[in-house]
């Protein structure tokens, strides 16, 4: 039995650095669960493994800060695990999105509720559903190779983020956190240029398509009275580039 | 898109403090505080995959996998086990080693590592001159030449020990001490506290 675990805690360096098979790994952090010894050196080996990757740092192409950020607007978050349970190392599948022919990539989103989920759009109506081509819409322009993002704090609270793709002149904007209003009510999603503003509807859902954006445009976001207005008449609560 | 600046040494103490801060954001849905994070550690993430997989276009693609995985389990982040660098650069790496594991014909890999292998820092990127670069190749020099080899093969070309010990011709548990032994001489070395 003592051969084994010591057979087992030599381990350590080679699990750290990824070099033992699947069956092995799960092997040992079965053992680890149960060998404090092992965990406090796994733990430390694992911090001098991560400054190899500090120690060999490049700068990745630019292109990728905007993919990424544009792909967690559509990728559901894990909750955090319940309180007092053991953690464990475990495997997560990769979310693959990014690669896919666009064409491919808008189909597989529009498909399935990727895209809802993506936009924090988890609470649709089944009316909101059935509004397929908006949920296509959404889907085509976060997906969009030149998809940018900005995201800002309200000044009433909650955040609004825009992802706009200029190539097809839309963006999504989106909301989260947002306080409730009384029925009377409502958020009003503007179009600002300095011709003026206008309307891109009223923020039922959580998220909303501007059509027809141009460069050196804004978005804004006001609380009007319910039923919306044609120009805006309070201070817009934030306001976006796109 | 403004980011604020944050080229600090990611060993800083307070830097850390910042990530695992951030992260903790970042389990709660924030966009902007992922911004800081992908700003502290996409460069590392895309080092590491690129000495592993060695091709660009591959390593780009893997490397946005790890940095939205990040995003996708921040909540799973626990700050009393390590820190946020640790491990998401863990994530990074294992991920990296299972893409070379699940395609390559690995008999032709271990023919290819059998020839000089170039340093760890020759891809074709300039590695960021920093000072953890400079620190971990001081200490790399201060372990046995068995113990550099071995480690190098298995955490930069992502081989795993019964790989590395058919390449260097010796037993499966003289890799497994030389790997343990080699990096708790490394940990030593650079102190590790962050």
């Amino acid at each position: 039995m003592k051969v084994i675990r010591d057979d087992l805690h030599v381990l350590t360096g080679s699990y750290v650095l990824d070099a033992i098979s699947e069956a092995e790994r799960e092997e040992f952090e079965r053992h680890l669960q149960n060998c404090p010894t092992c965990d406090a050196e796994v733990r430390g080996l694992r911090e001098t493994a991560a400054r190899f990757a500090l120690a060999c740092a490049v700068t990745p192409p630019a292109r990728m800060e905007q993919q990424v950020l544009a792909a967690t607007y559509r990728t559901r978050q894990l909750p955090p695990l319940p309180a007092g349970r053991p953690r464990r190392e475990r495997r997560v599948h990769a979310v693959r999105v990014l690669h896919l022919p666009r064409r491919v990539a808008v189909l597989a989103a529009a498909a399935s509720v990727a895209a809802a989920v993506a936009l924090g759009i988890t609470q649709l109506s089944a009316q909101h559903q059935l509004d397929h081509a908006r949920d296509t819409a959404i889907a085509r322009v976060v997906t969009a190779p030149d998809a940018r993002v900005e995201a800002v704090r309200t000044s009433a609270g909650g955040n609004v983020t825009v992802v706009t793709s200029a190539a097809l002149r839309e963006a999504v904007v989106s909301t989260s956190g947002m306080a409730s209003l009384p029925s009377s009510r409502v958020y009003q999603v503007w179009v600002m240029s300095p011709s003026g503003a206008r309307s891109a509807g009223l923020m039922h859902g959580s998220s909303l398509l501007a059509s027809s954006v141009r460069p050196g445009d804004r978005i804004g976001i006001t609380v009007e009275p319910a039923g919306g207005t044609s120009k805006p008449t309070t201070t817009p609560i934030a306001v976006l580039p796109v | 898109m403004s980011r604020p600046d944050i080229r600090q040494p990611a060993s800083a103490p307070d830097c850390e403090l910042d990530l695992a801060a951030q992260l903790a954001l970042v389990a709660r849905g924030d966009h902007r505080a992922f911004e800081l994070v992908y700003g502290e550690l996409a460069g590392p993430v895309y080092g590491v995959v690129r000495q592993v997989l060695r091709d660009p276009a591959q390593s780009e693609e893997v490397a946005q996998e790890v940095l939205l995985e990040i995003w996708r389990t921040a909540s799973r982040f626990d700050p009393a086990r390590g820190s946020g660098a640790a491990w998401a650069l863990t994530i990074a790496h294992r991920r990296a080693v299972d893409r070379v594991r699940s395609e390559t014909a690995s008999s032709r890999r271990e023919q290819k590592a059998a020839e000089p292998q170039p340093a760890e820092d020759d891809v074709a990127e300039v590695v960021e001159a920093t000072l953890e670069h400079q620190r971990v190749r001081r200490c790399m020099s201060g372990l046995t030449e068995p113990q550099r080899e071995s480690i190098k093969l298995a955490y930069y070309s992502g081989y795993s020990y019964p790989q590395v010990a058919r390449l260097l011709g010796v037993a499966l548990g003289t890799v497994k001490t030389r790997i343990r032994d080699g990096l708790i001489r490394m940990r030593d070395c650079m102190e590790v506290t962050w």
